[in-house]
């Protein structure tokens, strides 16, 4: 018997209100991501793959359809609840890195932890464990705009993985770097999944998503 | 991290920013704690002056303020009744009228000039020598200057002092009587620019020539301290039912809601429009701020940050914006005060201890409370905007930017 999905989305359907009516972002798609499981999407722009990624991390809620995340109904759950399962279960890679400019990458790493109210102690090791995972122990007091652009999204890594997420959800993490940042940063996420954290990637780049485990194409809203 | 600790850390990520809120916050709020200074501040001055006279019941003859009203008929008579009262400790009639004083080139200075049954000391401090003793020669007429007289005369204890009453009809015609200081004094009511005489009653009545005998504009009135004013109030009523009698808080109650509700009504208008203006200028630097920073806010919900921490994280920052300028406008507004106040009693006429602006502890509690209370209602619209913001529109959004 096959372990339990991490997220299992069931004919998810998004319909954006807009002035000229109503847009369908995603309609009637079905997705399971398995435990330490590789999936890229790709696909054109505009296709849904945000949409689809903003769903499956609980950020956005379907106009029909179910999601459930560690055996978990999302539609059912509070505004605050929902906040608390992305805290603890989902990690988030976006492709402008977003840290927060104030904040070193030892306190951008530290941040989701302290918010979980994980104890000094264990948050002090986690953070330093998870800056020497990323190559970064050496730039820890420095502020993301003292960093480049690889160094931001190796330190956004960190932070996704701050909370041993069972799901870490990437959009387009290579599209703001180079080919060469871009490579080490497609490494650093190997690296993520094959330590057993499952990983969906929304990516144009067909090198990365030619790392998954499994790719999916999306076209006008649906799976192809 | 904690909300205030995110707070501190975004506006010291913008100092600019920052120091410009806190220093506009800081001149608002050295304005309204001005307001809130001038509020009170002529009524507990007044009461300070008050007090210090050493009385704390006045019998008039009728409403009219005290001096300004007709005079009390057989003033002595009942001020020896009213001192039988078990409630009264003393009961000394007060005569005024102005006089001119003769220095010693000839020429002459109109003078405020009192008559007091007082021999006690109440009603004046002594500055130099002593008060309205009786004098060892019966024919001299005692009298205690105020310093100002005494260094335009320059008068000491024992010196001579030529008075000519201008009493009633007889203004013109009365001789000067010569009188001998015996004291140099402060008289609570003294204006800054006022010269002041006072005798005894029968002094008075020699200067002003006999003229009308047993009046008095007003009766000061000290109550004994286990009785208290009011009921020292009600038992002079008792013996005197046509006659105007009040207690300081009632004076100072009527004050208020005449003379100084001026005053009261120019502060409570100008307290709310500086609390306007702060409102407003934190809503703005915040509004500014969290639409500088839709992303990074959209992420931490993203991360899971709830709702609340958000818009708790806001209310901090509006707090230590304006904390730190409500602090700044305390030192600012005093400084503000004493300017302001300096002007103001530079109006002729008014007593020199008088001010406008005063401070009281409760100025301070209020302006703080004011001060927290426009953070939190400045950081509501943010705040709102903040609850609402669309996590994943806004990240598609930044990134489409």
């Amino acid at each position: 018997m096959s372990a339990p999905p991490v997220v299992e989305a069931r004919d998810l359907t998004k319909v954006f209100p807009m002035p000229a009516g109503p847009v369908t972002a995603l309609g009637g798609v079905s997705l399971r991501i398995d435990p330490s499981e590789y999936v890229a999407i790709s696909g054109p722009s505009g296709c849904g793959k945000s949409t689809l990624l903003h769903l499956l991390g609980c950020v956005e809620t379907p106009t029909s359809g179910s999601i459930a995340l560690d055996g978990r109904q999302v539609a059912s759950l509070s505004d605050a609840e929902r906040s608390r399962l992305r805290l603890a279960r989902i990690g988030f890679v976006f492709q402008r890195f977003f840290l927060l400019p104030m904040l070193t990458a030892w306190e951008n790493v530290e941040l989701p932890q302290s918010e979980l109210r994980i104890p000094k102690a264990k948050r002090r090791e986690r953070t330093r464990e998870l800056l020497a995972y990323v190559g970064l122990e050496s730039r820890a007091d420095h502020r993301p705009s003292q960093l480049s652009g690889g160094e931001m999204q190796r330190v956004a890594i960190a932070r996704a993985l701050a909370n041993r997420p069972s799901l870490v959800l990437a959009d387009e993490p290579t599209g703001e770097l180079d080919e060469a940042t871009g490579t080490q940063i497609a490494d650093l996420l190997d690296r993520v999944n094959a330590d057993g954290t499952a990983l969906v990637v929304v990516t144009h780049n067909a090198a990365l998503a030619a790392r998954a485990g499994r790719r999916i194409a999306m076209t006008s809203g649906r799976l192809a | 991290m904690s909300p205030a600790g995110l707070a501190w850390r975004g506006l010291v990520r913008q100092p600019a920013r920052a120091a410009l809120g806190v220093a506009g916050i800081a001149v608002v709020g050295a304005l309204l704690f001005d307001m809130l200074l001038l509020s009170r501040g002529l009524v507990v001055s007044f009461r300070d002056i008050l007090e210090g006279a050493g009385f704390d019941v006045r019998v008039t003859a009728t409403d009219a303020p005290p001096l300004l009203g007709p005079p009390l008929r057989d003033a002595e008579t009942l001020a020896e009744t009213v001192r039988a009262l078990p409630e009264v400790r003393d009961a000394v009639p007060l005569r005024s009228g102005k006089a001119e004083a003769t220095a010693a080139d000839g020429s002459t200075l109109p003078i405020y000039f009192f008559g007091t049954g007082s021999r006690s000391g109440h009603g004046w401090t002594a500055i130099e020598g002593s008060g309205l003793t009786p004098s060892a020669d019966a024919g001299t007429v005692p009298v205690v200057v105020n310093r100002r007289l005494a260094s335009r005369l320059s008068l000491t204890p024992g010196s001579k002092l030529r008075l000519r009453g201008a009493c009633g009809s007889q203004a013109t015609a009365l001789p000067p009587v010569e009188m001998k200081v015996q004291g140099i004094v402060a008289f609570p009511f003294d204006s800054s620019a006022g010269l002041t005489a006072m005798t005894t009653l029968p002094g008075f009545l020699r200067v002003c020539a006999n003229e009308s005998p047993g009046l008095a504009e007003l009766l000061l009135v000290a109550s004994k301290p286990e009785a208290g004013a009011d009921a020292a109030v009600a038992a002079i009523r008792r013996v005197a039912p046509g006659l105007h009698v009040f207690s300081n808080e009632q004076l100072l109650d009527r004050l208020q809601r005449t003379d100084f509700s001026y005053f009261r009504q120019i502060s409570f208008v100008l307290s709310a429009i500086t609390i306007f203006f702060a409102f407003l200028l934190v809503t703005t630097l915040l509004t500014v701020s969290v639409n500088q920073r839709l992303g990074e806010l959209a992420v931490l919900r993203a991360l899971g940050f709830r709702r609340w921490r958000i818009v708790s994280g806001l209310l901090c920052e509006s707090l230590l914006l304006v904390g730190a300028g409500g602090l700044l406008a305390l030192p600012g507004g005093a400084l503000l005060a004493l300017w302001l106040d300096r002007i103001l009693r530079t109006m002729p006429d008014l007593p020199e201890r008088l001010h406008f602006f005063v401070f009281e502890p409760r100025a301070v509690l209020l302006h703080v409370a004011i001060i927290a209370l426009t953070a939190l209602l400045a950081a509501a619209y943010p705040a709102v905007l903040v609850a609402r913001l669309p996590i994943a529109a806004t990240l598609r959004r930044e990134v489409v930017s």
